[in-house]
């Protein structure tokens, strides 16, 4: 209970321990809303919904924080089938306590079932409609619209009744007391309901007891003897013999075994059809799921895959990093030395695609100083070798020189190794060497060796300028 | 004996959906223990 002036929370005393004002009114006030919340749980409890609401009502109106009452008033206008009242007095018994409200739970459930939502909503909407047909004169229409609420909203107590008015203007009382009953089981105490039940009962006859009382009467017999009127039952035929007796238990049998083949048994088929698709389903879904887990391992498979592949070529192209700047720091250290010739060619197997920028930087300043020194000994060592006939040595150092600088001595390294390659009867090497002197230096005497060299093999030369070819 | 025309005017529609907004903030919130309070400001003004 919490104080009215401050909202602290009041303790036994007669001062609020917050404010301190007097609260004893307050305290009164507030156990009389409580006690009137009481007697509308208990008229709740018995289905009493009319004198729930008006107890509660009143609750309501000494103390509009109680919120128990307000959220018991929601849901008996929900029992009612006033579902938007309910709602309305959930939301605000919310407002008035944002947590730990049982109102939250009501409020879930109607949230989380839209269709229920949209039902409530057009139920509505139909009996407004078939209010407002009352209200034109349009009665068949407005009976028919309120069949139709009553159907889907079988809760709303004054759909009833109004169709049970519409019946009893009709004269149609018998229906309008079915309604009225359905009414009744809802809320037993509602005082419309009982006021047109009343109606109907006056305006119905007492077919029972008449029935009964001609029932009776053909059931006896009377007659006069003499003065006195004789009353005795009327003899009936005995359907109690044995043959009737096995009649009837064949007859019984026979609906039995029918009732048995056309209801029991397509229930069975039914509910065995039902079972099995149900487990299909469920092994449908745990084929589905056991997929969706391969698919998935196998998606990590992939990915490790990749990343080990990945790995791989790092490690690769690491050691390719690392065996490049080995043959670096070999020709580095031959060129240290004084052996030119273990520098270039420890130089020309670096591929400097794997140097980084310094260490490129370093191998053009170290090659610029190697490759001149490297290729003028070679070039020296194989034009010496041509000259004393020693042809295998000088293609192997003048191919050397080749393979970094065609146009070495103006093409005088190509020659050689041409030459060379004619004098040790190389003929396919010979050719393709004499042809890139015919292309690059045309109009020269070596071209022009070359050219006698390639007609006394009945070779084709090549235009100036075009590239040969192995 | 039931009047038909009377008995319908104690029918109200039912309160829709789109509605229930308007009718949560027309609605009178008043109780009495803000009764209880507004009386007791007064009688304290009247004091003073």
């Amino acid at each position: 209970m919490r104080c009215i002036f401050c909202e602290v929370t009041l303790d036994s005393g007669d001062k609020c321990p917050g404010c301190g004002e007097d609260v004893r009114l307050v305290k009164r006030i507030i156990a009389t809303s409580n006690a009137l919340y009481n007697i509308g749980l208990k008229r709740a409890a018995v289905r009493d919904l009319s004198g729930a609401v008006e107890a509660l009502k009143a609750s309501l109106k000494l103390y509009k924080q109680n919120t128990d009452a307000r959220n018991l008033l929601g849901l008996v206008y929900f029992e009612m089938g006033e579902q938007v009242t309910a709602l309305t007095e959930w939301v605000i018994s919310k407002n008035y306590q944002p947590e730990r409200n049982r109102a939250d739970e009501f409020l879930n459930k109607i949230q989380n079932s839209p269709n229920d939502f949209e039902n409530i909503n057009q139920t509505a909407k139909k009996y407004n409609q078939g209010l407002a047909y009352c209200m034109q004169d349009s009665e068949d229409l407005a009976v028919i619209q309120l069949k139709k609420v009553v159907a889907m909203n079988p809760k709303m107590i004054k759909a009833h009744q109004l169709l049970a008015l519409l019946l009893m203007k009709e004269g149609r009382y018998d229906l309008a007391r079915r309604y009225l009953r359905q009414a009744e089981k809802i809320d037993t105490n509602n005082t419309t309901t009982l006021r047109y039940l009343k109606e109907c009962k006056n305006n119905l006859p007492k077919e029972d007891g008449r029935r009964r009382k001609g029932k009776d009467r053909d059931d006896l017999v009377s007659y006069q003897s003499g003065n006195e009127t004789i009353i005795q039952p009327r003899k009936k035929h005995d359907f109690s013999s044995a043959t009737s007796v096995i009649l009837n238990l064949a007859i019984g049998i026979a609906i039995g075994v029918l009732i048995t083949w056309f209801l029991v048994v397509p229930g069975i088929r039914q509910s065995e059809k039902s079972s099995a698709n149900v487990s299909l389903s469920q092994a449908n879904d745990a084929i589905a799921e056991k997929e969706q887990t391969i698919l998935s391992l196998q998606n990590e498979i992939d990915e490790l895959e990749s990343q080990i592949e990945a790995a791989n070529q790092t490690s690769d192209d690491a050691q390719i990093v690392l065996t490049t700047y080995q043959q670096f720091l070999s020709a580095y250290i031959a060129y240290a030395n004084g052996d030119t010739e273990g520098a270039g060619n420890a130089l020309a197997s670096v591929n400097t695609d794997y140097l980084d920028a310094t260490g490129k930087n370093a191998y053009d300043a170290v090659a610029a100083q190697v490759q001149g020194d490297y290729l003028n000994t070679n070039y020296e060592a194989g034009y010496q070798a041509y000259q004393d006939g020693r042809l295998s040595e000088a293609i192997q150092n003048l191919l050397r020189v080749v393979n970094v600088d065609e146009t070495y001595q103006e093409g005088d390294a190509l020659y050689y190794l041409a030459m060379s390659y004619r004098k040790n009867k190389d003929d396919a090497n010979g050719v393709l060497y004499s042809q890139k002197i015919i292309s690059h230096y045309p109009d020269t005497e070596r071209a022009r060796e070359a050219l006698r060299y390639l007609d006394s093999l009945g070779v084709e030369p090549n235009a100036p300028g075009e590239e040969a070819t192995e | 004996m039931i009047d038909f025309d009377e008995e319908l005017k104690r029918f109200e529609p039912s309160l829709e959906v789109e509605e229930a907004v308007e009718n949560i903030y027309s609605q009178d919130l008043t109780d009495m223990t803000d009764i209880f309070k507004d009386m007791l400001q007064e009688s304290r003004k009247i004091i003073k």
